[in-house]
Parts: structure tokens; sequence; C-alpha cells
């Protein structure tokens, strides 16, 4: 149900009350009064069904009044003898009384039932995000204890190689905690809406370098494509958030498509927008899956296989909304994913001239 | 491990912290002193006159860049920040408070040993006033304005002189947004970061072999540039 301003059914009755008339006059030739009246009543239903008790009341009354002046000779007056439409005037209120009273139970009910489809989803997700957490977390603190206690208990009887290797699994499975748990807060903070962007002015270019940068080590097993102009013009963005959501991306691509296949990323002005796709050849998504990746915990076709608790897009996406663009995965022909958002491109900001 | 034996002050209130970094700076050769608060740490280091000190944003009794403040009231020691990811906005006022670099906790240690390195080395060249830099295969007097490659003129406007200028003060380390706006247009500008954003874009397509994937003029997202030489870490 929409929201409605208070005296937009006001107006609906009026309207309707002059469209009826409009109908009835058109009727007038052939028709009785019994049956034109029956016009009128269907527009006290009309707007009983649609607006407030109270406009439904004011239509029956502008009906009865109308039908009275236009129609009932004498025409172009209320005549007091016309009592009779008193009664007119009643049905049609107890009409209005009766469905507007109906469309309220009915209005409470889907309003509740709502309100109980969201609390089942709030739900849903407080236990798959348990489930993953346990997942996600479970293994690598099992290690981290598992590992170090060895190094510190037993370390004398180890070899140096067994110390280093127990050592760097503790490092790094330690790393892909942190990176979990970040991923929990950062969702947690997007949802709260305690997320004050810090917009300034950016380019796509540097943020796409940084996050190249940083991945180094995770695209190493793929084969990245940079395919970026080098004209783009600036964005009014929290860079820092667009980092991340890009770093997301292009996490994603590479934790869920095969060694040694391309990545693409890319970037391009359309309309007042900017759109940047990170684009694999990862055997693609199925048709349904196009639609649900972007959402909270979604693995893919196999549930649990690889790591990451599948909130990367999620976040990617609302940081995008934060910014007033979109996210959106489609399939590519050639077998593959192509992930894109975009944010909207502001007037250019003016710069100064160089002096000579 | 060119500069042994200086002495280094840790800030930090959780012990576990200070237990590794002062396994791993002593591994290192350096001499760790240790202060578990801000208050402390201001004293500690007037008294132990340390050649460096690293700080902790999240300390509990003092505020991290008050500890910085008060630091850079009477020294020009190097001063690195320890802070964590949700921290963005103290970070870059911990910068632009005089602090010399930071390291985003979770960090591996050879991250941090690399930034200690490069300031000390930095606190060190400072002082004897080094103008040429090289990129590559780009010498670039900062002095005379001059800038070649193989013996070819590498022509940059007096702008993009001021802004390497600006950056080669921070060599190898960050220089804020608020920095070099300040540094090459003037305070009123501090705020103008698109001016930034164009003139990188120009040194970087004169200067850097890719310029989408930089080598020399590194972008700290949200924080502003750092300027890394040949032959710098």
């Amino acid at each position: 149900m929409e929201k409605q301003r208070p005296w937009d059914g006001y107006l609906w009755a009026a309207g309707t009350t002059a469209g009826c008339t409009l109908v009835a006059l058109a009727m007038r030739p052939r028709f009785d009064l019994v049956n034109i009246a029956m016009v009128y009543l269907l527009a006290v239903v009309f707007v009983a069904l649609r607006h407030s008790r109270g406009a439904a009341v004011t239509t029956a009354l502008l009906c009865v009044v109308t039908l009275d002046i236009i129609f009932v000779p004498p025409v172009g007056a209320i005549t007091v003898d016309d009592a009779q439409y008193l009664l007119t005037f009643a049905i049609m209120v107890a009409v209005a009384l009766v469905i507007s009273r109906l469309m309220e139970d009915v209005r409470r009910k889907s309003h509740a039932q709502a309100q109980l489809a969201i609390e089942a989803e709030t739900e849903r997700i407080r236990s798959t995000l348990l489930a993953s957490i346990s997942h996600d977390l479970r293994t690598p603190l099992a290690v981290l204890s598992g590992a170090s206690s060895s190094l510190a208990q037993q370390g004398e009887q180890l070899t140096a190689a067994e110390r280093q290797a127990l050592a760097e699994s503790v490092f790094r499975q330690s790393r892909e905690m942190a990176d979990h748990v970040a991923k929990v807060l950062e969702m947690t903070r997007l949802e709260g809406g305690s997320i004050e962007l810090r917009r300034d002015w950016a380019s796509l270019v540097e943020i796409a370098g940084a996050v190249i940068e940083r991945l180094r080590e995770r695209l190493a097993t793929h084969r990245l494509i940079v395919e970026i102009p080098a004209d783009l013009p600036l964005i009014r963005v929290d860079a820092g958030l667009i980092e991340q959501a890009l770093t997301n991306l292009l996490e994603n691509a590479a934790r869920h498509t095969p060694e040694g296949t391309v990545v693409r990323l890319g970037a391009r002005t359309s309309g007042n927008e900017l759109v940047v796709s990170v684009e694999d050849y990862g055997g693609g998504l199925a048709e349904c899956d196009v639609d649900r990746v972007f959402t909270k915990f979604h693995h893919g076709k196999v549930e649990g296989a690889g790591s990451g608790i599948g909130l990367g897009l999620a976040i990617a996406r609302a940081i995008v909304r934060l910014h007033g663009g979109r996210a959106w995965a489609e399939r590519v022909p050639s077998g593959g994913t192509v992930f894109r958002f975009s944010v909207p491109l502001e007037p250019a900001p003016p710069m100064p001239p160089e002096p000579a | 491990m060119s500069e042994p034996r200086a002495t280094i002050l840790v800030i930090e209130d959780e012990p576990e912290i200070r237990r590794f970094l002062r396994a791993s700076l002593g591994a290192e050769g350096y001499r760790v002193a240790e202060s578990s608060g801000g208050r402390r740490g201001t004293i500690d280091a007037a008294t132990h006159k340390p050649d460096m000190a690293i700080v902790d944003l999240g300390l509990p009794d003092l505020d991290g860049i008050q500890v910085i403040r008060t630091i850079r009231e009477w020294s020009a020691m190097p001063i690195l920040i320890l802070s964590a990811r949700s921290h963005e906005k103290s970070k870059i006022e911990a910068l632009d408070a005089g602090a010399d670099d930071y390291v985003t906790k979770p960090f591996a240690v050879g991250e941090l040993l690399a930034r200690v390195r490069v300031a000390l080395r930095h606190s060190v060249r400072s002082a004897s006033g080094e103008r040429v830099l090289m990129l590559g295969l780009t010498r670039i007097d900062l002095e005379a304005r001059l800038a070649t490659r193989d013996g070819d003129d590498v022509r940059l406007t007096p702008i993009e002189f001021r802004l390497l200028a600006a950056l080669a003060r921070h060599l190898g380390l960050v220089a804020t947004h608020r920095q070099l706006l300040t540094a090459v247009w003037g305070p009123s500008h501090a705020e103008d970061t698109h001016y930034l954003r164009i003139y990188m874009k120009q040194l970087r397509d004169k200067l850097e072999i890719d310029p989408v994937q930089p080598q020399y003029l590194l972008t700290e997202t949200g924080i502003g540039y750092r300027l890394v030489a040949s032959g710098e870490s």
C-alpha cells in the first residue's frame, strides 16, 4: 500500500463524483434515474475501496447532492420534497462505511503479514550469518590454536622447516579471519546506516590502481587485463568505500573462477553515470543466480565450497547504493559473468589555470 | 639495517602487541623502549630521547593524536602510527598533526619494519637535504627544476615541480591531501582535492611507464599519496 497524503482521498472523492456525473450525463437520454443512481453508488464503492472512511462518506454526500441537483427534477435545485433521496444517501453512506471497514481490516492484516515476513527474513539472515561464521571462522580458529600450541609446546622437537610452516599457516589463517571479521563488521555498519559518506573528488583510475596493488598476490593466479580509458571524468565519492567495493568484485572473480583464466577490469561513462565492470570467464552463473548473486550469503551453486562468507558482493552493492548507483550481474555469451556497478557523475569542478 | 642501535619508543596499551613488537624490532637490531599509555609515552619520549616513536591511535588514557601533537611541539623524530581499519578519520588527523606514516592493524611484521626503515632513513636525509630524485630512468633535480630521461628533457610545469617537491619532502612516506594542497596551492585550497587528482594524473602520464599501475607515485586511497623513488622500499 503506497503512502497517501491525508487530503488525497477527498480529492479523489470530488474527482470521482465529477467523473461519474459526466458518465451519468451521457446516460441520461436513454436510462432511468434508478440506473443513473447506480453509477453514483459505484463511485462510492470505488472511493471506499481505495481511500479513508471520511473520503467515502464525503463521496456519498457529494453524489447524492449532485444526483439531486442535476438529475432529479426540478433540475438545478435541491427540493425539499425529495426527502426520499435521504434514503439513497443513507444507503450510500452505509455502503461506504461497510466497505471502508472491510478494507481497513484487509490493510491491517496485510501490514501484519509484511511485518511477519520481514521478521522471518531477519531471522533467516541471522541464522545464515551464524552458520557462515561458525563455518568460516571455526576452521581458521582450529588451525590457529592447533598450530600455535604446537609451536609453543613442541617447538624443540620440530624441525626448523616444520616450525616455519606452522608459523606461516598461523599468519595466513589469521589474515583470512581478519578479512572475514572485517566483512561482517562492514556489512553491519552499512546496514545499520551508521556510515557517513566522506565524499570528495576522486579518480577511478587511481582507485583501480590502488586496488590492483593491494590485491597483487591474490590476483597472481589469474590474468588481469585492465581496460580503463585515461580520460575518465572525476567522480565525487567516498574513495575508500568505492575501493572496497571494487576490491570485493575483483576478489570474487579471483575466488570463484579457475586459475589461469582472464579477469577483465573495465570502466566507461554511460549517459551521466560511470560504469565499472569486472568480467570473468569462470563458466558463468545460472540464470537465477544472476539476480541473486548480490544478495547476502549467496555462494553460487556449491554451498559452503570455497571460502568467503558470501558478503563481498552484498557489501559492494550496499556501498554503491549509498552513492546513488546500481550494482548488477550479467552473463556474457563467451561463458562468464560480468559484474557491473555505476556511480552518478556530477559536473566537473573548476580548475585553476596553470601559471606560465 | 643501515641504522643499527636506533632506539624506538613503542607507545601501546596492549601488552601482547608490545611483546611481539619488542621481539621483532629487537631482532632487527633496534633498541626498544615501551610505554603502556599516552601520558607516560609523552614523558618517555622526552626522557628516553628515542630516534623514533611508534604510537597506537587507540590509547585509553590520552588520544593518540594528542600524543603526536605534544611530541611535535619539541621534536621532529619520525612518528609511525598503528591504527585500526575503522579509524580512517583519526588516521588522517594524526598524519596532519605530524605523524609520518601509518600501519593498519592487523599488519605483517615485514610491513611494519619496512615503514620503520623508511621513516628512520628519511629523518637522516631531511637534515642533509637531498634534492635529486631518481624515478626509474628519469632524473629529477628539484632545485634546478630539471627533469631528464636518457638525456632527453621531460617537460614538467612549475606546479608539477612543486607537487613533486612536496611529495619528495615525504619521500617513501605518506603525504596527506591537505599537506600537498597546502604546500602547492596554499592553505585556502586545502580542500580542493580535485586539483591533486588532475596534477597527479599529469605527473603519472609523464613519469610512469603504466599510469594506471604506478610504481613511483602511489595512491593512498582516501588519505593522500606516497612517492617511492628507485631503490627505496
